[in-house]
C-alpha cells in the first residue's frame, strides 16, 4: 500500500452539508411521508384492483386508517421539530436564513436551462442551497401544511363544521388528496432523479458532500468552505447560554401548548357511533283476517 | 277394549257384551272419523279403523256367544236343491257355496267370521222347519236383509246411490253381495267393478250424477289411481271439517272450481294435477290423521311440494323461514302459506298480490312499505319498475336482512335499479347516486367491506341507513323526505353534529359550478397545478439529462 491509496482523491474530498438535527429531522419526514404514501394513495384510489390489494394486505381499510393517522401525528410532530430547531437557528445561533428565496434563484433556473440544453458552457454558481432544493423545501414546508389542515377536517369534520361551512370537507378530502398526488409525483421526479438517479447524494446521511458534487451543485458554498468559512458560525459560548435560556424556556411552554394543541386535535370528537345501532322489530304479525 | 269386555263377560255375560257392542259402534267411530257431517245416501261399509275392527269383532262374539256354531245351518244348505219360494212366485236357490263364503269377507278366511245367525235373525224363524219368508218378493227379501247390514257397519258409505228412502233403492247386497262378500283389499285391487256395470251399462241403468260418476265406474271404484271427482264427491260438501286434538279445525272442503282454476289445475302447463299427485298415498278409507294441530299438519303436507317444486323446495329449506322452522319456530312460512294448497293463484299476478302475500304474516312492516315511494305506486297502480318484497329480500332464497353480509351489500340492492339508466329515466331520477356513494367516505369502506369482509359489521352507512328501510319516501318530500329531516339523519350517527354538518354530504351530486362548487374548484386547481408542476420539474430532468448523454458522448 502506498501512500496515495490513504489520500483521498481531490474530487472525492467531503464537505460538511448537514449538521444531526437536520438529518433526524430528513429521517422521520422520510418515514412518516413514505408510510403516509402506502397507506393514503390506496385510500384515495380505493376501487382500483392494486388499491384494494394494498389495503387487503394491510389489513384492511380502518386498519389502514389508524396507521395512516399514526404516520400523521409522526409527520406532525416532525414538523414542529423542525419549527423549533429553526427557531433555535434563528433566535438563538442567528443564522442566516439561506433557504429563502432570492432573484438569483430565478437566473440560476435560466442559467442551469441555457446550460443543459448547450447555449452556453458555464453552469451557475449556487449557494449552499440551490433553487431546486429552495422548491423542494418550500414544497414540503406548504404541502404539509395543507395536508395537516385537510387532514384535520377530515379527521375532525364534525369540529369543522362548527365554524366552516359543510362543503369545506368535501372539498378538504379533494384537496388532500390532489396535494398528496402533487407531493408523492414531485417526490418521485424530481427528489429520486436528483439525489438519487443523477448520482447518489448521501449528506442527508453521512453529513457530507463529496468535492464533486459541491461543485457542480453548490460551487458558491465550495469556495466559501475552502476561502475557509466556518459551514455554521459558532457563538461565544456566554452568549449562545443567555440566549439558549430563554429560548428553552419560551420553547418548553410553546412545545407544551403545542403537544397540549396536537392531542386535543387528534382526539377532539367522536365523529360518529361505533356501531349502528339495532332496530328491533317484530317480524311476525300476522294478519288477523287475510286479504285478498 | 277387548280385555274389558272379556273380564264383564265373565261377570255380566252377554247382556254387558251387548253394551259394549253399543259402545264400540256409536261412540268410537265418531272419534276417529274426521268427517261427521258427510250425509250419505246409504249407509253401509265401515272404514276400516282399529275402532271399527273392534265392532267387528264385538259383534262376532255376540254371535258366537249365543250360538255354538253353524254346523246345522251348514248341513242343509251346502247340498240342496230346494228353493226359497216366494208368494210373488220368484224363487232363489237355498245352495250356499260354502268354499266362497269361506273366502269372503265375513267368512273363515277372515280374521273375524260371522256367523250365518249374525245376518239371519231372529234365529226362530231358522228353526227347523223354517217358517215360510214374509217378505212378498225377492227384492223385499234383498232390501229387510240387506238393513241388517248396518248392525256392524255403521259408518257413512261414499255414494251417490239412493237409499232407502228412495222409490228405487239401492240395497247394499247389490254391490257387494250377500255370501260372497268382497275384502276392502279386493275392491281396492279392482274387483268388483262388474258390481257397478252389471247395473249401469248391462242393465243400462241411469246415473244420476253421470259427469261425476261415470268415469268412476268405468275405471272401478279402487283402482290405483283415483280420479279428481271421486275425492271431491265428498271434499265438495259444504261444512266439511276436521277438528284436531288441540281443538284446530280444518276446513275440509275443497272450491273445485278454485282447484280447477289454481296454477295446477285447467291451466296448468304440463297438465292438471289430480288430488292424488299430491295426495299420493291417501286412500279411502283415510288413514287416521296422527298430528295434534292444523299447524303441525300443514308443515307434514307442505314437503309434497317439493316432489315437483324440487329447486325452490330446497332453496326454502335453507332460507331464513327454513332456518326458523329447524330451529322450531314453526310459524315460519312454508310453501302453502304463501301460495295456498289447493287454489294456488299466480303468485305475481297481479305485481301486487306478492307484497299481499308477504303481508299475511309481516303485517306490520308492509304497513310501513304500503306508505313509502315503492309501495304506493306499487298498490295504486300496479307499478311495474318498484320493488315488491321480494325484488330486495329474495323469493325462496330469502336471506336473513340482519347480518352484516346483508347491510353490506345492501347498496348494490339498490344500484339494480338506480344505477340503471334507462329504467331511472322514466322517472328522471339520477343514476349519479351509486357512483357518488361509493365514490364518498361511506360508500368506499363499504364497498371495501363487501369486497373485503363482507361479514363484519361496518358503522359506515349504507342506502337504508340515511333513505329508510321500508318506509323509503322521496327525498322531497316535504314531511318524511331524506332533505327535509338531513341533520337528524346524520345525527343518527353522528350525534354531535351541527347545522352546517349535513352539507359536507355532497347530496348524491358530482361536484360542478352549480353543486358543489368548492370542491369542484379545488379539483381543478390540482388538475392545473399537478401537471404544470411536474411539467415542470420533467423539464429540468429531461435538461439535465440531455447535457450528461452530450458530455458522455462527446467524451
Amino acid at each position: 500500500m502506498t501512500s496515495t491509496t490513504q489520500e483521498v482523491p481531490h474530487d472525492e474530498k467531503q464537505y460538511p452539508r448537514f449538521r444531526t438535527m437536520a438529518r433526524i429531522e430528513h429521517a422521520i419526514l422520510m418515514v412518516s411521508f413514505t408510510v403516509l404514501t402506502i397507506t393514503g394513495l390506496p385510500q384515495k384510489y380505493a376501487l382500483q384492483a392494486w388499491a384494494e390489494w394494498m389495503i387487503n394486505v394491510m389489513g384492511g381499510i380502518e386498519f389502514v386508517r389508524v396507521i395512516h393517522r399514526w404516520a400523521a401525528i409522526i409527520l406532525v410532530i416532525g414538523s414542529i421539530y423542525h419549527l423549533f430547531t429553526s427557531a433555535y437557528r434563528f433566535f438563538v445561533k442567528r443564522e442566516r436564513m439561506r433557504m429563502l428565496p432570492e432573484k438569483k434563484d430565478l437566473q440560476d433556473v435560466i442559467q442551469t436551462i441555457k446550460h443543459n440544453l448547450g447555449f452556453t458552457d458555464e453552469a451557475p454558481k449556487m449557494a449552499k442551497f440551490n433553487f431546486g432544493e429552495k422548491v423542494e423545501y418550500w414544497a414540503v414546508v406548504w404541502g404539509t401544511a395543507i395536508m395537516a389542515l385537510t387532514g384535520f377536517v377530515l379527521w375532525n369534520p364534525i369540529a369543522a363544521t362548527v365554524l366552516l361551512p359543510g362543503q369545506f370537507i368535501p372539498a378538504a378530502k379533494a384537496a388532500h388528496g390532489g396535494e398528496a398526488l402533487l407531493a408523492v409525483l414531485s417526490i418521485v421526479i424530481w427528489h429520486m432523479y436528483n439525489v438519487h438517479i443523477k448520482h447518489f447524494n448521501p449528506s442527508m446521511f453521512t453529513g457530507m458532500l463529496p468535492r464533486h458534487q459541491m461543485e457542480e451543485e453548490h460551487a458558491l458554498e465550495l469556495e466559501r468552505l475552502e476561502a475557509g468559512g466556518d459551514p455554521w458560525p459558532e457563538l461565544a459560548l456566554p452568549v449562545l447560554h443567555q440566549r439558549q435560556r430563554i429560548f428553552f424556556i419560551v420553547a418548553a411552554v410553546v412545545g407544551i401548548l403545542l403537544l397540549a394543541g396536537l392531542v386535543w386535535a387528534f382526539t377532539f370528537e367522536q365523529t360518529a357511533i361505533e356501531t349502528i345501532p339495532r332496530v328491533t322489530r317484530e317480524v311476525f304479525v300476522p294478519l288477523s283476517t287475510p286479504s285478498p | 277394549m277387548e280385555q274389558l269386555i272379556n273380564k264383564r263377560r265373565m261377570v255380566w255375560g252377554g247382556v254387558c257384551a251387548v253394551l259394549a257392542c253399543l259402545v264400540a259402534i256409536y261412540v268410537l267411530p265418531t272419534l276417529a272419523a274426521p268427517e261427521p257431517d258427510i250425509t250419505a245416501v246409504i249407509q253401509s261399509h265401515p272404514p276400516i279403523t282399529d275402532a271399527n275392527q273392534t265392532a267387528v269383532l264385538a259383534v262376532n262374539q255376540l254371535a258366537h256367544a249365543q250360538i255354538a256354531d253353524d254346523t246345522a245351518c251348514r248341513l242343509c244348505h251346502s247340498d240342496t236343491e230346494e228353493n226359497v219360494v216366494f208368494p210373488s212366485g220368484e224363487t232363489v236357490s237355498a245352495q250356499i257355496d260354502l268354499a266362497v263364503l269361506a273366502n269372503s269377507a265375513h267368512g273363515d278366511a277372515a280374521s273375524d267370521p260371522v256367523a250365518c245367525s249374525s245376518c239371519h235373525q231372529p234365529i226362530n224363524n231358522y228353526q227347523q222347519p223354517h217358517v215360510p219368508v214374509s217378505a212378498d218378493t225377492l227384492r223385499e227379501y234383498e232390501l229387510t236383509q240387506s238393513a241388517n247390514c248396518q248392525t256392524c257397519h255403521v259408518q257413512p258409505h261414499i255414494t251417490s246411490h239412493p237409499g232407502p228412502e228412495s222409490e228405487n233403492p239401492v240395497a247394499c247386497t247389490d254391490c257387494h253381495g250377500s255370501h260372497d262378500v268382497l275384502t276392502v283389499e279386493e275392491w281396492q285391487s279392482g274387483a268388483g267393478t262388474e258390481a257397478c256395470t252389471d247395473c249401469h251399462v248391462e242393465q243400462d241403468v241411469p246415473i244420476v250424477e253421470a259427469s261425476q260418476l261415470t268415469e268412476i265406474i268405468q275405471a272401478g271404484l279402487f283402482t290405483q289411481q283415483v280420479d279428481n271427482s271421486y275425492c271431491l264427491a265428498c271434499h265438495s260438501q259444504e261444512g266439511l271439517t276436521y277438528t284436531f286434538p288441540n281443538g284446530d279445525t280444518l276446513n275440509l272442503t275443497i272450491d273445485a272450481n278454485a282447484l280447477h282454476d289454481s296454477v295446477h289445475g285447467d291451466g296448468n302447463s304440463w297438465q292438471p294435477l289430480a288430488c292424488t299427485d299430491c295426495h299420493e298415498d291417501v286412500r279411502f278409507p283415510h288413514e287416521p290423521v296422527t298430528v295434534e294441530s292444523e299447524r303441525e299438519y300443514n308443515l307434514q303436507q307442505y314437503p309434497l311440494c317439493g316432489r315437483c317444486h324440487e329447486t325452490n323446495y330446497d332453496h326454502t329449506l335453507d332460507d331464513v323461514h327454513g332456518a326458523a322452522i329447524a330451529e322450531g319456530e314453526l310459524e315460519a312460512a312454508v310453501c302453502t302459506d304463501c301460495h295456498g294448497a289447493h287454489d294456488t293463484p299466480i303468485p305475481n299476478e297481479p305485481r301486487e298480490r306478492i307484497s299481499y302475500t308477504c303481508e299475511q304474516c309481516h303485517s306490520t312492516i308492509f304497513d310501513e312499505y304500503a306508505t313509502s315511494v315503492h309501495g304506493e305506486a306499487l298498490l295504486s297502480e300496479s307499478n311495474p319498475d318498484v320493488p315488491t318484497c321480494i325484488n330486495c329480500h329474495g323469493v325462496h332464497n330469502i336471506s336473513d336482512p340482519t347480518t352484516a353480509l346483508f347491510r353490506i351489500r345492501s347498496p348494490q340492492l339498490c344500484a339494480e335499479c338506480h344505477a340503471d339508466v334507462e329504467l331511472m329515466e322514466k322517472y328522471e331520477i339520477s343514476t349519479d347516486v351509486f357512483d357518488t356513494y361509493v365514490a364518498d367516505f361511506h360508500g368506499t369502506t363499504v364497498t371495501l367491506f363487501e369486497h373485503q369482509d363482507p361479514n363484519v359489521e361496518t358503522n359506515k352507512a349504507v342506502c337504508y341507513d340515511c333513505h329508510g328501510v321500508h318506509a323509503i319516501k322521496a327525498p322531497d318530500d316535504p314531511e318524511a323526505g331524506i332533505k327535509a329531516n338531513l341533520l337528524e339523519t346524520c345525527q343518527q350517527c353522528h350525534p354531535d353534529a351541527t347545522a352546517n354538518f349535513p352539507d359536507s354530504w355532497t347530496s348524491h351530486f358530482k361536484p360542478s359550478l352549480q353543486n358543489n362548487p368548492l370542491v369542484y374548484l379545488v379539483n381543478l386547481f390540482y388538475q392545473i397545478v399537478i401537471p404544470a408542476t411536474l411539467g415542470f420539474f420533467g423539464f429540468m430532468v429531461a435538461t439535465d439529462i440531455y447535457r450528461r448523454v452530450r458530455l458522455r458522448l462527446r467524451g
